[in-house]
Parts: structure tokens; C-alpha cells; sequence
């Protein structure tokens, strides 16, 4: 049974809703890094991500009885992840998003991209302290994106979550969320490459003989 | 999809998420990359696809808040005491 990480999970819950106290902190022990990381992606704030993963532990205490078993757990589960991370997060200032077709690849006539310094750009990510300071401005660039398209990103490249998973755990198709995650790294690489442009480490790199 | 249909158009907006993570058919694989082998803005674009997500993959939050799990348990049983 260790070998299905779901047959394992529905272990645990069917002890839980029978009251096993035991079986509730092995859970909470199993999952609370990621539903943590997963609320840190909405909140991008570690004491609101924190509140956020005991607000989630408590809805599955309170709401075990309403899981479907014939369902994989860990799809429902991230669900309450998310409205969790979403229900604290509303309570404070929308920030901005944007418009993807803004910052949609700029191809030429022929077909080809047209942006320039990308090879620099990728050339600057050999470098470990170049490469982490994009990294930090990138959780930024993903702030931005709409939430459809931020949770996809996410889930996926940061919290590297199988896609079928990610579509299963939001209720879409594979295709509507491989479309989703597309565009979102679409515009993530456009807003690291502008940012690689400015950052003076890389400048330097690029001005060296 | 045959090779003509393969164009850097195409590959960008359309296939490379399928290529990256291995769906791809075969045949059109085979043609992504005939068509990688003699477009060098394509192969520029697809290492700054690469590198984006080398550098997502840097952003997991790896400093979980010490005591945390302790800290779940302890909220939720004292919440249920609160509200049975």
C-alpha cells in the first residue's frame, strides 16, 4: 500500500474521520510543507502562508466527512489549499495583474522572434549569483499573472507537480492547463529577459571581453 | 503534421510545451527538431524556455517555518475545542 501514495492517503482519512487523533498528525506531517509552499505561491508572505496552512488543516478536520472517497484525496485537499490561500488573501490589496498578449513572444514577419540579448540572458544563468537574483524578481513577474494562470505556473515549474495532477487538483482539462501553463512561462521569460537586460551583474558579464 | 508544417511560429506558440514535457508524437517530434537543426533563433528560443524554468524551479520555498506541523496540530485542536 506504501507504493500508492492515495491508497496510503485514504488510510489516513478513514482513521481520521473515525477520530483517530494519531492518524490526523501523520497527515498534518505528510502534507504541511507543501500545502505551506502551495499558500506561499498565492500569498507570496510567510506569516500569511503559515495562517493559510492551519486555516487548510482545520477545513479538513471539520470537512473530512464530505470527501468523496472514489476521488484522489490530495486533488481535493490542494483544493482546500487554495481557497485557503485565496479566502486570506482577499482580505488585502488586489495587486496588479496584467495582460499576457502584452508580453506574447514579438515574432517577425518571417516568423522568427524579433526580441533581442536572450542569448545573453541565458549565457547569465550559468552564473549562480546572476541566476538567483532573477529567481527572486521571478516570484515578482509571477505575482503578476492572473490567478488561472499564476496557480498553473506554480504548481507545475515551482512546486514541479505533474500536470495531469495540477489539472485534476483545478478541474480542468490537461490541454486548458498545458495552454495556461504556455502562455504564463511566455511571459515570465519575457519579464526575466527584460529584467536580465537591466541587471548590472549581467551588463558587466556581457561588457567583459 | 509533416515537416512543411513546422515553422518557428508554430513551434513557439503551439508545440514546445509538448515537446519539453515528452508528449510529443514521435513523427512531430522528429520534425521539431529537423526544424531546430536549421533554425538557430528557434534553438535561442528554446534555451530561454529552458532557462525559465531552470529559474522557477529555484523559487520552491524551502525554509518551512520551523515548528509548523506542531503548530497545525495545536491550532486545530484548540479551534475544536472552541467550536466543537
Amino acid at each position: 500500500m506504501a507504493d500508492d501514495p492515495n491508497a496510503s492517503d485514504l488510510e489516513l482519512v478513514r482513521r481520521i474521520k473515525q477520530g483517530d487523533d494519531e492518524a490526523f498528525r501523520e497527515m498534518v506531517e505528510r502534507y504541511h510543507s507543501r500545502v505551506y509552499s502551495l499558500s506561499y505561491g498565492v500569498l507570496r508572505n510567510a506569516e500569511d502562508a503559515e495562517e493559510a496552512t492551519q486555516d487548510t488543516f482545520l477545513t479538513l478536520y471539520r470537512k473530512i466527512g464530505t470527501f468523496d472517497e472514489s476521488k484522489k484525496f490530495f486533488s481535493w485537499f490542494y483544493r482546500v489549499a487554495l481557497n485557503s490561500a485565496y479566502s486570506r488573501g482577499r482580505r488585502r490589496k488586489p495587486g496588479i495583474t496584467v495582460s499576457l498578449d502584452e508580453y506574447a513572444p514579438r515574432l517577425g514577419s518571417d516568423g522568427t522572434e524579433t526580441s533581442p540579448q536572450y542569448q545573453a540572458w541565458v549565457s547569465g544563468m550559468e552564473d549562480e549569483v546572476i541566476a538567483r537574483d532573477l529567481a527572486e524578481r521571478a516570484e515578482g513577474f509571477i505575482a503578476e499573472l492572473p490567478d488561472a494562470y499564476r496557480d498553473v505556473i506554480w504548481m507545475v515549474d515551482v512546486e514541479e507537480m505533474k500536470p495531469a495532477d495540477v489539472a485534476e487538483t483545478l478541474e480542468i482539462s490537461l490541454p486548458a492547463l498545458k495552454s495556461r501553463l504556455h502562455r504564463a512561462r511566455l511571459y515570465v521569460r519575457q519579464r526575466l529577459a527584460e529584467a536580465a537586460s537591466s541587471a548590472p551583474a549581467l551588463s558587466e558579464r556581457r561588457a567583459a571581453p | 503534421m509533416s515537416h512543411d508544417e513546422m515553422n518557428c511560429r508554430r513551434l513557439i506558440l503551439e508545440y514546445l510545451a509538448d515537446y519539453e514535457d515528452g508528449s510529443m508524437p514521435a513523427v512531430e517530434r522528429a520534425a521539431l527538431e529537423e526544424h531546430l537543426s536549421h533554425c538557430p533563433p528557434c534553438v535561442v528560443f528554446l534555451h530561454s524556455y529552458r532557462a525559465t524554468g531552470r529559474t522557477l524551479r529555484m523559487l520552491k520555498p524551502r525554509d518551512i517555518p520551523r515548528n509548523l506541523a506542531e503548530a497545525v496540530v495545536h491550532f486545530v485542536k484548540a479551534r475544536c475545542k472552541e467550536k466543537p
